[in-house]
């Protein structure tokens, strides 16, 4: 059973934990895209 | 946008739960016992690698024909997403082996295959990291995506063409799984496609954005320099 486990809980948190990285990145993209630059850029 | 993401994210987690619930009451198998459950993630796995590196190919293709930047930008995003549900292949798979076969690892021709494909696609991910914003690079990218996709055939039919010296189960044909496995391993393949599909735009939408702030920097120092 443990083995079992290990499979699913590795895969959902590796999966999980990818798509909160690609998140975290877009939105600090994003946020930095957008800020108002002083000259203008 | 931020509502059908919200959705979509919703729509993936209920499906991941009606997944774990089908899993949980999925019929033990006679012969291998609780540990056949890996079946209902390791193949999807599988499947979901493959289209990553089948997408890699064929939008590398129409960059090179159309020479459209973005049809790059998929084909790095398809391989990297494909690179990520071939290493929980390559995690669940040994697992699996552990609790049957009694050992993590066999140089089986479906194995042996399988890491030759995975190391292809890492290379191809490492050879992108290394020259990022190169046209040529790209290029060379582009083919080296189509030729690595040659190698997805071979790992599927590994165990007909090396017949007995195969460890490895056979392929699923229809009817060679046991009543009641039918489901959870379908929706097993429908849930680690549609996540793959949601990691993927994710993954196009940063590059999306990566580009944008390339170009907006490299705007600002032509301006500066001007």
């Amino acid at each position: 059973m443990s083995y079992v486990l290990a499979a699913y809980v590795v895969t959902l948190a590796t999966l999980f934990g990818y798509a909160l990285r690609l998140a975290s990145e877009a939105r600090a993209l994003r946020e930095e895209i957008s800020r108002p630059r002083p000259n203008g850029g | 946008m931020q509502r059908w993401k919200q959705g979509t994210s919703a729509a993936l987690v209920g499906l991941g739960a009606w997944w774990a619930w089908a899993v949980w009451h999925a019929p033990l198998d006679a012969v291998q016992g609780v540990i056949q459950k890996i079946l209902y993630v390791h193949p999807p796995l599988a499947f979901a690698a493959y289209a990553g590196f089948i997408g890699a190919a064929l939008a590398g293709g129409l960059f090179l024909v159309r020479g459209n930047e973005r049809f790059d930008r998929f084909a790095a995003a398809s391989a990297e997403v494909g690179v990520v549900f071939c290493t929980l292949m390559l995690i669940t798979g040994p697992i699996w082996a552990k609790g049957t076969w009694g050992k993590w690892w066999t140089w089986d021709p479906r194995l042996t295959v399988t890491l030759l494909l995975y190391l292809a696609y890492v290379a191809y991910l490492l050879l992108r990291s290394f020259t990022e914003g190169s046209e040529r690079a790209a290029r060379f990218a582009a083919v080296y995506g189509i030729l690595g996709a040659a190698l997805i055939p071979l790992n599927y039919y590994a165990i007909e063409l090396f017949g007995s010296r195969a460890l490895h189960p056979d392929n699923l044909e229809r009817g060679s799984l046991g009543e009641g496995m039918g489901l959870p391993f379908a929706l097993g393949v429908f849930a680690t496609l549609a996540a793959f599909a949601f990691l993927l735009v994710r993954r196009f939408e940063l590059g999306e954005l990566r580009a944008a702030r390339a170009e907006q920097l490299a705007r600002v120092a032509q301006r500066e320099g001007a």
